[in-house]
């Protein structure tokens, strides 16, 4: 009866040990990354146009981060570290935004025209697309476009597409990393599995993130992907 | 998932073994009981092709209490309790910068509990023992706990289950030695898919009887009848179609005439939708039949 009871305490105390909420580690490490978030063509002369920034640490979520701006000619356009621009002389300029961190110096410029008024960036990337691929061994498939339209952003998944029905929780995220809901928007619950729909998300930039998460949610279980 | 896991791995940790289960039914007034603290810990699972993928370390410990109990000489209710469950899920950690991406979770409670009552269908010593065995699975054990509903200790559903067992006892050279092999179905609410279960058990008795050795081989074939995620929008952790084919080793040492200890390993070498890693268990018994 003994050797029982020093039994049973031997594994009462060893499930005790391992029953506790561990650790699993995520290997999340990204670049670093500043990006001029709206963009213009052209800035009216004596109007002016405040540029924004974003600032992705080393996880890809977004911080808070001093950038200094400069003009490559005052005369022409003038910029304060705020990102406020102002047309003053007829001519093209380079925009400058840098970010001095620690470890990593980022830049970031752009060629503004000083006209007659502020137009944005119109070319092919005002339209976005990307093709969603699985990084597990459930089927994911399809490809997307994004637009942004009144303010929302529109991704258009194609008729292509397909996913598993066999995992619960299925979520749909936008992020800046491939392999990390950290930081992530979560736009929905999948509850299309075959065929086109759309989703629409309002205050979300087309270059606010750079990847389409497919996420099982309860279990954070990385299905798939897709890059933009 | 969660749901399915654990009902698949009480399943596969149900003590069916040696003196008790099988086709043999215990005698009037006749008991067997055993009281076991049965777990897994995975961090990758069968997909639903197959495959193996990780995922978020999740552990399941059950302490659970299995009794047979003699009616008459042919029939034995049977009652198989995980009396205290308890799921844990890990937190998600950066390996950047330490910071907890989406933090763990656990929840104690009680577990399912299955009632079963076994018909012996051949007499007394027979050579050939034939039994049928209906078990109702009590759905006591909580589901779609924790901040993402991803922690459970039950199913989360009534089912019932019809098996019919044979087997016979011979000799192994000197030492005593059993087999027996079932069959079954079963059926399942809240839209799982129905089942066949079938599998094998083969032991031999050591030292005079007082150490058996055993190994199963257990078989869940999922009717594929039921819900999936496309047709069930109501929660977000509803899976189906669990599937598997394992084997498992189980020891049983007798310290007195009637009580000693087992320790059982199980793992699934096939399977759909369920963990991808060994579970144990250990226990003691106290065997009124001898």
């Amino acid at each position: 009866m003994k050797n029982i009871n020093y039994f049973l305490i031997f594994t009462l105390f060893a499930t005790l040990l391992t029953s506790c909420v561990g650790d699993d580690i995520v290997e999340d490490r990204v670049d670093e990354e500043l990006r001029i978030t709206n963009a213009i063509d052209t800035i009216g002369m004596n109007s002016t146009y405040q540029f924004e920034t974003l600032y992705l640490d080393n996880v890809g979520v977004r911080q808070e981060a001093n950038i200094e701006w400069s003009s490559s000619d005052n005369t022409l356009v003038s910029i304060n570290n705020n990102g406020l621009a102002e047309g003053l002389g007829n001519g093209s300029v380079t925009l400058t935004a840098e970010y001095q961190g620690l470890d990593t110096y980022l830049l970031q410029s752009i060629e503004v025209v000083v006209g007659e008024s502020t137009t944005e960036v119109e070319n092919e990337e005002s339209i976005k697309e990307g093709v969603i691929i699985t990084t597990s061994s459930y089927v994911l498939e399809g490809s997307f476009e994004l637009q942004e339209l009144d303010g929302n952003l529109i991704i258009q998944i194609a008729d292509n597409y397909k996913a598993s029905t066999a995992l619960p929780g299925l979520f749909v995220y936008l992020s800046n990393n491939a392999n990390s809901i950290g930081g992530a928007h979560e736009i929905a619950a999948v509850s299309t599995f075959n065929g086109a729909h759309t989703y629409t998300i309002p205050n979300v930039g087309i270059d606010d993130y750079k990847f389409l998460l497919y996420f099982c949610k309860p279990f954070n279980i990385k299905v798939g992907d897709g890059s933009y | 998932m969660k749901n399915i896991l654990i009902y698949t791995i009480a399943i596969l940790l149900i003590s069916t073994s040696v003196f008790a289960g099988g086709p043999w039914p215990q005698s009037k007034g006749v008991g067997y009981f055993k009281l076991s603290e049965c777990w897994t810990n995975f961090d990758q699972h069968f997909t639903d092709e197959g495959s193996i993928d990780p995922n978020n370390t999740t552990g399941i410990y059950n302490t659970a209490f299995y009794g047979e109990y003699g009616l008459t000489n042919r029939f034995t209710l049977i009652a198989n309790a995980n009396i205290f469950s308890r799921n844990v899920v890990n937190n998600q950690v950066s390996g950047t910068n330490g910071s907890v991406i989406v933090a763990g979770d656990a929840y104690n409670g009680l577990g399912d509990i299955d009632l079963s009552i076994k018909y012996g269908l051949t007499g007394v010593g027979s050579k050939y023992p034939i039994a049928i065995t209906a078990t109702f699975g009590l759905p006591t054990g909580a589901t779609n706990k924790g901040d993402f509903g991803n922690l459970a200790t039950g199913d989360g559903e009534f089912n019932q289950i019809l098996q019919i067992d044979a087997g016979t006892g011979f000799k192994l050279g000197k030492h005593n030695a059993y087999a027996s092999a079932y069959g079954g179905f079963n059926n399942r609410t809240n839209g799982f898919s129905n089942e066949l279960r079938f599998g094998a058990e083969i032991g031999v008795g050591l030292l005079n009887s007082k150490l058996w050795l055993a190994t199963k081989f257990n078989v869940v074939e999922s009717r594929k009848n039921g819900e999936t995620a496309e047709t069930i929008t109501n929660t977000s952790i509803f899976a189906n179609n669990t599937e598997f084919a394992s084997f498992s080793i189980e020891v049983n040492y007798y310290f007195s005439k009637r009580v000693g200890m087992s320790a059982n390993f199980a793992g699934a070498f096939r399977g759909e939708i369920i963990a991808a890693a060994p579970s144990y268990s250990v226990g003691v018994f106290y065997d009124m039949s001898k």
